[in-house]
């Protein structure tokens, strides 16, 4: 990181905060006390939507690894503006882009956390913007630093989780303990190949259409399973023997043209580690609330 | 502040302090993946069920172009668009499960869209088993939009789930003559032709989720969702949409829950709205 700038407060100082005073009060009873509110930063380019735009009228891509699958046209030369080929293909740098982005503003968050003294950080919140028309994303993590009272400085790094409050004292109880917080991407591309431009509501040469009937429409298919697989992998291997709990999946579809789209799958979830025998808890009581 | 909080609650700091202990190794084996919240996660495991893994199913049908302008009683290409996308999702959200050795998935988020010239359907949930149990043959493996505390209620009731139930039908609303739209314009009058669309719709749609839920040999369904309306891209065509948990009840007879009746103490306006406290 060029010229990083000292952390912004002293330990000595007073300590800032972003938790809701509902959770600070729930840091408290667990013995958590806040040192700081610690937050990293990062903007990357990326130069994959570069590219994005001038693949149409060239080869299929070749790949860089990772999933890539190509479909031909079964139709042979029809015109010049026939769809011969179809692809999807795992976009690696973006991917990259993305994790080295979100790995940069955490350990930056981090940075600050330890020179707080602290053991974790709690509440994070993750953001990512875009620069409009820039091709660039800025990264942003923060959270509270908290120090265990009656456990002694570490040279570990802190440990990481989206929870707080009432969720994260939960989780203590249920036997857990939170190891860090996973952010992961994966991207797909899809070029339509004609079959898949017809199926999706015509065009090209010729206005061909599904006249047939339901059809699947098996490119689209098989890159939506893809991209849905390759983001829980990518969480998995993240983890070493430890359970992703609370896990939110968002996909975002960004369509170039008929059939042509992007597929970005977007997985958080908190790693949390087993610390103690699984404590079988009583059935719970139903209750109506008179109110 | 530190003695403050363990003042009121001792033993919670206590465990935490012993969760950070420099002895505390991991107690896990395989690595686990949910989308389950604590709180749900805990719900589980007080009926001795524990989450597997993240399971997801996708599914498109494209329509014929043209599809929806046209025509008279139902627009047979996109309900069945509509249920094959539905049951091929389910069907490889069923197949994950399967492959990790879960019995069931609980908290299925639905969402499904009709567009004029395809249908999507994406299932995403957490396959959940009996603690430490084995695979099941897949046949028996259950697929449900409850959450895991509504599951957990069904369970302790003496119910199970045993699929998703789905139904949908999509109709004409057949075109007024020129000579029936003028003398209706200046009349406060009922448009029947979309009515009746309705009631089709719904008729036909109900009907094949009992069929569903009968062919997964359940004598209910429960949380039915309900999608029902005038197409945004079509103005004579109606849809009908639903789709539930079908259930069926396990134990000898139903186990009545009897609920306590509470009181919360909570006052949502002071806590989190200052101004009512001037």
């Amino acid at each position: 990181m060029p010229d990083s700038p000292t952390p912004v407060a002293s330990a000595t100082a007073g300590f800032s905060s972003g938790l809701s005073v509902a959770d600070f009060a729930a840091c408290l009873d667990m013995g958590l006390e806040p040192v700081g509110l610690v937050q990293g930063f990062c903007a990357m380019q990326s130069a994959s939507y570069a590219l994005a735009g001038a693949q149409r009228n060239l080869s299929p891509f070749a790949g860089q690894g990772g999933y890539v699958e190509t479909y031909q046209c079964p139709h042979g030369m029809v015109a010049g503006e026939h769809r011969m080929w179809g692809q999807n293909y795992e976009q690696l740098w973006i991917e990259q882009s993305w994790r080295q982005g979100f790995s940069s503003a955490l350990s930056r968050m981090l940075d600050e956390a330890v020179a707080h003294g602290a053991h974790g950080v709690v509440g994070v919140v993750d953001t990512q913007s875009a620069l409009a028309g820039a091709g660039i994303i800025e990264f942003h993590v923060r959270g509270t630093a908290v120090r265990v009272n009656g456990v002694g400085a570490s040279n570990d790094a802190p440990w990481t989780t989206y929870l707080a409050g009432q969720r994260l004292a939960k989780a203590f109880e249920a036997g857990f303990a939170p190891v860090s917080v996973v952010a992961t991407i994966a991207s797909v591309r899809v070029w339509a190949y004609c079959i898949t431009e017809y199926l999706m509501g015509g065009g090209g040469i010729g206005g061909w259409s599904n006249t047939a009937g339901a059809t699947e429409i098996d490119q689209l298919v098989r890159a939506n399973n893809q991209v849905r697989e390759l983001v829980r992998a990518s969480a998995r291997a993240e983890l070493h023997g430890d359970g992703l709990h609370g896990v939110d999946v968002r996909i975002v579809e960004h369509e170039h043209e008929r059939g042509d789209v992007e597929i970005q799958a977007l997985l958080r979830g908190n790693r949390l580690r087993r610390v103690g025998d699984f404590q079988a808890l009583r059935t719970p009581d139903p209750t109506v609330r008179l109110s | 502040m530190s003695d403050v909080a363990n003042d009121r609650s001792p033993d919670l700091a206590a465990v935490v302090r012993a969760a950070f202990a420099p002895s505390k190794s991991q107690k896990g084996g395989a690595s686990t993946t949910s989308d389950l919240s604590i709180d749900e996660e805990l719900n589980l495991h007080a009926i001795g069920w524990e989450p597997v893994e993240l399971v997801s199913g996708y599914s498109v049908f494209s329509t014929p172009v043209g599809l929806w302008s046209w025509g008279q009683g139902e627009i047979v290409a996109a309900t069945e668009a509509h249920a094959h996308a539905f049951a091929n999702a389910i069907s490889r959200i069923h197949r994950d499960a399967a492959a990790v050795g879960a019995h069931g998935v609980v908290g299925v988020a639905i969402e499904r869209s009709v567009y004029s010239t395809y249908t999507e359907v994406t299932l995403l949930g957490t396959a959940v088993r009996p603690i430490g149990a084995g695979a099941i043959n897949a046949s028996g493996l259950f697929v449900s939009d409850l959450s895991a505390r509504d599951f957990s209620r069904l369970m302790i009731a003496g119910w199970q789930p045993l699929g998703l139930a789905t139904g949908a039908s999509f109709v004409y609303a057949p075109r007024r003559t020129m000579g029936a739209a003028l003398t209706q314009q200046s009349q406060n009058i009922e448009l029947t032709n979309y009515t009746e669309a309705m009631y089709n719709a719904r008729e036909m749609a109900m009907e094949r989720m009992q069929q569903s839920a009968l062919s997964m040999n359940g004598t209910g369904v429960v949380e039915v969702k309900v999608v029902e309306g005038p197409m945004t891209f079509a103005s004579h065509a109606i849809g009908f949409a639903v789709w539930g948990t079908v259930v069926r009840l396990a134990a000898q007879s139903h186990r009545p829950m009897t609920p306590s009746m509470v009181v919360s103490l909570d006052d949502t306006r002071v806590a989190f709205d200052a101004a009512t406290l001037e």
